[in-house]
């Protein structure tokens, strides 16, 4: 009887290592083969994305929330001491900002009065939907952010992402709750884009550096440094005409931009819902002005 | 005697720390910290943490759960799915393979090993990463990562050691 046993149990070690072995490499050649399909844009694994980050948005958002706390309150220290300095900077610049809130207004006017005149077609307005960054990414692979708003909140693939400072970059995913945003210097990003002042149009390709690169221009445009770069609308994914950043360098060829957004401070971010009729289709893209009473 | 319901479930929930603290500490490297370049070289807590649990509980974090662990920190940050799940896979691998090696010697030896299957690690994602976009990835923020997460290591492994020998000593 013992005996019986003791050979049941040198059968089983063996093979307890054996399946052990074999669940490792089977684990090993799953992912791999994830890789590989990664690669297929298989809608199914998008799925698999998208269900399981939006189960697990509300928990990073909690998360989120008392790390948010901390940093304010550090920042509040911070700027405690350079508040008088911080006042007089921000009457200077309101009484600037006044005058040319008035110039402006004028111009808006005059612009209104000539469209009129030409009967040319505006733009639809784009209203914002402004969501909170609940996750960033954490690795040197990629440059995402995670927004705790989704489809239920009108967010839909493909509508540009903008920061306090300009466009960031453009939301690729998204789950019911949630969001992922593909930020422009990301390997994986191109967004079309215009130097505001010679209107010459290219695309801004991200390469996982800080600053992207600006292709695709033509031949004979003039680039220098300090150039300002904005979204040229091409494609009608993007509205028009909103900053992104300025030319950095030019060099051999390659120009590099520099994004306005400060990277590290994105705390709420703004999808822009964007439709142009004809364009855009209803269904991926029902941000227009009827369904809210906002633009009127 | 077989013991009772109560003290199975309790010896479960116990048994199951080390695959909720690698959870916490995915989220921990998602949420945002907000300091100045620090999102993308976030250092691999999940990786520490893949890594002292193989050597010192493996049968608590076996090879499906650190597949697991590496598909929802791919599925959370946006990585290509399956890289990290695979990197954490060779890092149990050898972890599990080596644990004589390490298991009841100085702490800095666990260090070196650390520290030299982390230089492995990183070169290897930036290459199998480099192979999927068909471009060359910046390498220098992945060895800012390596080092970072080579520096965190000594924190990190004392709260696991505190945690295994309160919690998890007779597990």
């Amino acid at each position: 009887m013992a005996l019986g046993q003791n050979s049941a149990w040198r059968l089983a070690i063996p093979l307890k290592v054996f399946f052990q072995r074999f669940a490792f490499l089977s684990l090993i050649c799953l992912s791999i083969a994830l890789l590989v399909l990664g690669k297929a844009d298989l809608v199914v694994m998008e799925r698999v994305r998208t269900i399981s980050t939006d189960a697990l948005s509300p928990v990073l958002s909690t998360l989120s929330q008392p790390i948010n706390a901390l940093n304010k309150g550090i920042e509040r220290v911070r700027e405690l001491a350079s508040l008088v300095e911080e006042n007089e900077r921000l009457r200077r610049e309101n009484e600037r900002l006044l005058k040319w809130q008035s110039v402006s207004r004028s111009l808006d006017r005059e612009n209104d009065y000539y469209r009129r005149l030409l009967n040319a077609l505006s733009d639809p307005l784009v209203l914002p939907i402004t969501a909170r960054v609940v996750g960033d990414s954490g690795g040197p692979f990629v440059r995402t952010l995670l927004l705790g708003a989704g489809t239920l909140d009108g967010v839909r693939v493909g509508q540009a992402a903008v920061g306090p400072h300009g466009v960031i970059g453009r939301v690729v995913e998204v789950g019911h709750q949630s969001a992922r945003v593909l930020l422009l210097t990301d390997l994986n990003s191109r967004i079309p884009v215009a130097l505001e002042n010679s209107r010459h149009k290219g695309i801004l390709v991200g390469d996982n550096s800080s600053s992207p690169k600006l292709e695709f221009l033509p031949t004979n445009a003039q680039v220098s440094p300090g150039d300002k770069v904005v979204t040229s609308g091409d494609g009608g994914l993007l509205p028009a005409g909103w900053p992104i950043g300025m030319v950095a360098s030019v060099a051999e060829g390659q120009v590099r931009v520099q994004a306005y957004a400060d990277w590290t401070r994105l705390e709420y971010v703004s999808v822009l819902r964007y439709d142009l009729p004809g364009l855009t289709d209803k269904h991926n893209n029902p941000g227009d002005l009827g369904e809210s009473k906002l633009g009127n | 005697m077989t013991p009772s319901i109560s003290y199975q479930l309790h010896r479960i929930l116990r048994g199951s720390i080390p695959f909720w603290i690698s959870l916490f500490l995915i989220f921990l490297s998602v949420v945002p910290l907000r300091i100045t370049g620090f999102a993308t070289v976030t250092p691999s807590f999940l990786m520490i943490s893949v890594f002292y649990w193989s050597l010192h509980r493996p049968y608590l974090l076996p090879a499906p759960v650190v597949f697991l662990l590496g598909l929802i920190f791919d599925i959370l940050t946006g990585t290509p799915m399956g890289l990290t799940s695979l990197m954490l896979l060779v890092v149990h691998g050898i972890a599990v393979t080596q644990r004589q090696v390490f298991v009841g010697k100085a702490f800095v030896l666990s260090w070196w090993g650390f520290f030299l299957i982390g230089a492995g690690i990183a070169v290897f994602s930036w290459i199998v990463a480099c192979v999927l976009e068909l471009t060359i990835i910046p390498i220098l923020p992945v060895f800012i990562q390596y080092g970072l997460t080579v520096l965190f290591f000594p924190l990190l492994a004392w709260c696991f050691a505190v945690v295994q020998s309160s919690i998890l000593k007779h597990i």
